[in-house]
């Protein structure tokens, strides 16, 4: 009797737990949309309750975005909202930034993906050749191409298909105080766009007179670290003529003389303050994870810095008394035109999305003569729609000349391999600054490292 | 008692692969299996599959999306090429080497003192355990406050006592460094086990020492750090699997710089994974390391049959 009864117990629990073992298998991939629509570590920014009836849109952006930009997309998504009942736009904060995009990769193949993600503009061809994207040539009325700037478009066309549409754009300028440079003795007049462009020996003269250091030797301000915020190896590549990519040979061509030049430049800055105290006088003044309103330039630590047009907003939010003007980036020669390059982001649709129609509806606005308008009005960044740039009264009044600079600005060239040869020179440039490699033999392994991942895709069209 | 005492006589499954169980076994055993059975199916599911791919995916060229492409031992040789490779391999290596002895005698040092037969020393268990509690991201952030080179303690008090400040973590020869003394804050975590060590060692054989004249130091020497080597080797064990991951400290404070100095291994191995798609190199990387780990646990095995005691007697 007894043994009968011990039996069936183990024949019910048997059933029972495996039972359970499956159920709670199953319960980790299911959950409802709206819990989906927010992975590990996301933040609901707007959206989320709401009409049910409405298509979710989950729209998906990297929290390197600032307060000042992040909310001016808020406030796009909740316009766009207001105006089309039928879909509701969550959009969602996540971790990552302008080639970390592991959140949105883990969560694509994991099947939770969103159905729109902001990108950096410059990865969208790498993206695309890893099969994270949707081509969304499908939904995209004739004629569209031309109403974006050229090389906006073509940062978004990978294998002659588009993968995106173009968000916004910038140019990059030399941001000064005229305050501190006023009390190193240099008239800040001389900086002002109205008096021409001034030379790189001039720039390291007055840089030179700002610099101040306490007893023991270490900077306590600096006239400028060229290196710092926008000052890449893009910036000083293409203010030295560089040419970062060739198109008819497929290679990318980081030891072309003029980016040399410009890992020169730091090369030699830093030979000359001294790479460790100039190391340490970045690592005190710009931290990890600085906010903005600690800004070196805000703070009074630098006097001068080459930063992103849209910088100015954030001046007005936390600075707005600062005494400071914006003027073309030095050249390297008296009488030479100006440099500067452009970035910008851009909207995708990931594989996997569930609702790519409604989706692409939002990008429409977003990426649109609405969206832009607003984001240029509020960030100071600037349009990638050619003809809000003759809307004068959207740019703030010093960011009009630099609106001018656009159409002789550069771009990155789009590669399917744009984040790791955006890394690779950035450690470039890391070793060259500390003095730690010559930057011939710097910019050498760059291409050594990079150049045989991108033969895969080679011959190559870009754009 | 012996482990075999356990063995069913009639079972010989070593011998002939074929259950001969009577029906009170073969029930005991389904009962076994039926309430372990979500850890099996998890086992398999969420460890075997996954490891099994890696392993397939290390031979060959994946985005993380569409079909992989076999490569055979192409990814194999890329490594064998690849400075980066080597570079966070050797940093990987810095930080276990020096992390793990270093945390051996911090946990040794916050255990005894845990140990002290005072009566305030729940308190004194709380605040050494508490940085343990902290999750290292959180620990990350404050060290980056704490290594400031113009504005943190560690630079005060270093200029206080006369010394030069240091640049801890921008410059290439300390930022490494930095990360080991960071990683010496979750010392309490092991100190705790190593407190159980202690607490497990027979008063009576102190008594004894002390009255053959044994001071504190030959105490120590003689009665507690043998009697401590099997927790001391689990500690190294657990320590060395651990320090081989070292990710998350580079990854907030440092980004692998300055020029490269803190990228470790299994941050490189994210960077290739998850910034620039390329998975089976990535898993070619796991492989690696999981083999780099298991010869150098066994490695410490083998060496510590000679300073591990395991018998009182």
């Amino acid at each position: 009797m007894m043994r009968e009864v011990r039996g069936n117990i183990l024949w019910i629990v048997l059933p029972a737990m495996l039972a359970m073992t499956l159920l709670l298998v199953a319960c980790g991939g299911g959950g409802d949309r709206g819990e989906e629509a927010v992975p590990e570590g996301g933040e609901v920014l707007t959206g989320g309750e709401g009409d049910p009836d409405a298509e979710e849109v989950v729209f998906w952006i990297p929290s390197i975005f600032n307060e000042v930009d992040t909310e001016s997309i808020t406030g796009i998504v909740e316009s766009f909202n207001e105006e089309n009942p039928d879909i509701r736009v969550t959009m969602v904060r996540v971790p990552g930034d302008e080639t970390d995009t592991a959140k949105l990769m883990t969560a694509v193949r994991g099947g939770v993906g969103p159905d729109v993600y902001l990108l950096d503009r410059f990865t969208v061809a790498q993206r695309a050749a890893d099969g994270v994207l949707q081509d969304l040539g499908g939904f995209m009325e004739e004629g569209l191409a031309d109403q974006y700037l050229e090389f906006a478009w073509s940062e978004v066309m990978f294998d002659g298909r588009p993968y995106a549409l173009p968000f916004d754009t910038d140019v990059r300028a030399l941001f000064y105080r005229k305050d501190l440079l006023e009390e190193a003795g240099v008239d800040p007049a001389e900086l002002d766009p109205g008096n021409g462009l001034i030379t790189i020996e001039r720039l390291n003269e007055i840089a030179a007179r700002v610099d101040e250091t306490d007893n023991s030797g270490a900077y306590t301000r600096m006239g400028m670290v060229p290196w710092i915020d926008q000052g890449w190896h893009y910036t000083w590549g293409f203010v030295y003529g560089g040419e970062f990519f060739d198109p008819q040979s497929c290679e990318v061509t980081p030891t072309h003389p003029g980016v040399v030049e410009g890992f020169r430049f730091m090369y030699d800055w830093a030979e000359e303050k001294d790479p460790a105290r100039v190391q340490a006088f970045v690592d005190t003044y710009v931290p990890p994870d600085n906010p903005p309103s600690q800004h070196p330039l805000i703070t009074g630590r630098v006097a001068m810095m080459v930063g992103v047009d849209a910088f100015i907003s954030l001046i007005d939010r936390y600075a707005p008394d600062l005494d400071y003007g914006i003027t073309y980036i030095p050249v390297p020669e008296e009488g030479q035109e100006p440099a500067t390059w452009s970035g910008g982001w851009a909207l995708v649709i990931p594989e996997g999305a569930e609702q790519p129609e409604a989706a692409y509806r939002f990008m429409e606005y977003m990426a649109g003569e609405e969206g832009q308008r607003v984001y240029v009005r509020e960030t100071q960044h600037l349009p990638t729609l050619e003809r809000l740039l003759d809307e004068d009264e959207i740019y703030a009044e010093s960011h009009i000349f630099l609106k001018e600079l656009l159409p002789i600005s550069n771009n990155r060239p789009p590669l399917p391999v744009g984040a790791q040869y955006w890394d690779e020179l950035t450690a470039a440039q890391e070793a060259v600054t500390l003095n730690r490699q010559h930057p011939e033999a710097a910019l050498e392994s760059v291409a050594n490292r990079v150049q045989p991942r991108l033969e895969q895709f080679c011959p190559l069209e870009v754009g | 008692m012996s482990a075999s005492e356990y063995v069913p006589a009639r079972s010989g499954l070593a011998k002939r692969f074929r259950l001969n169980l009577s029906r009170k076994e073969r029930r005991n055993l389904l009962l076994g299996l039926a309430f372990i059975s979500p850890w099996i199916f998890g086992f398999l599911a969420f460890m075997v599959y996954p490891i099994y791919v890696s392993l397939r995916l290390s031979f060959s060229r994946y985005s993380g999306f569409g079909e992989p492409i076999w490569i055979g031992l192409e990814n194999y040789r890329t490594l064998l090429g690849d400075g980066l490779f080597w570079q966070s391999l050797y940093n990987t290596l810095y930080y276990t080497a020096l992390a793990v002895p270093m945390g051996v005698v911090a946990s040794m040092i916050i255990a005894l003192a845990m140990n002290q037969p005072v009566r305030e020393v729940s308190i004194y268990r709380t605040i050494l355990y508490l940085p343990s509690v902290l999750p290292i991201f959180a620990l990350a952030f404050i060290f980056v406050w704490l290594m400031n080179p113009r504005y943190g303690l560690l630079n005060f008090i270093l200029v206080q006592l006369g010394l030069p400040s240091i640049n801890w973590l921008g410059d290439p020869a300390w930022a490494k460094f930095s990360i080991v003394l960071l990683a010496q804050l979750g010392a309490g975590q092991v100190a705790l086990i190593y407190l159980a060590g202690l607490r497990a060692i027979p008063r009576d054989l102190y008594d004894a020492a002390k009255l053959d004249g044994a001071g504190v130091w030959r105490q120590f020497w003689h009665i507690t750090l043998p009697l401590m080597t099997p927790v001391i080797l689990y500690s190294v064990i657990l320590g060395l699997t651990l320090g081989l991951q070292v990710f998350v400290q580079a990854y907030i404070m440092t980004e692998g710089g300055p020029n490269n100095s803190t990228l470790f291994y299994v941050y490189y191995l994210y960077q290739n994974g998850f910034q620039y798609s390329q998975m089976g190199y990535a898993s070619a990387m796991a492989w690696v390391l999981f083999v780099i780990s298991l010869i150098l646990a066994m490695l410490v095995f083998r060496w510590s049959r000679r300073w591990v005691h395991y018998e009182l007697s």
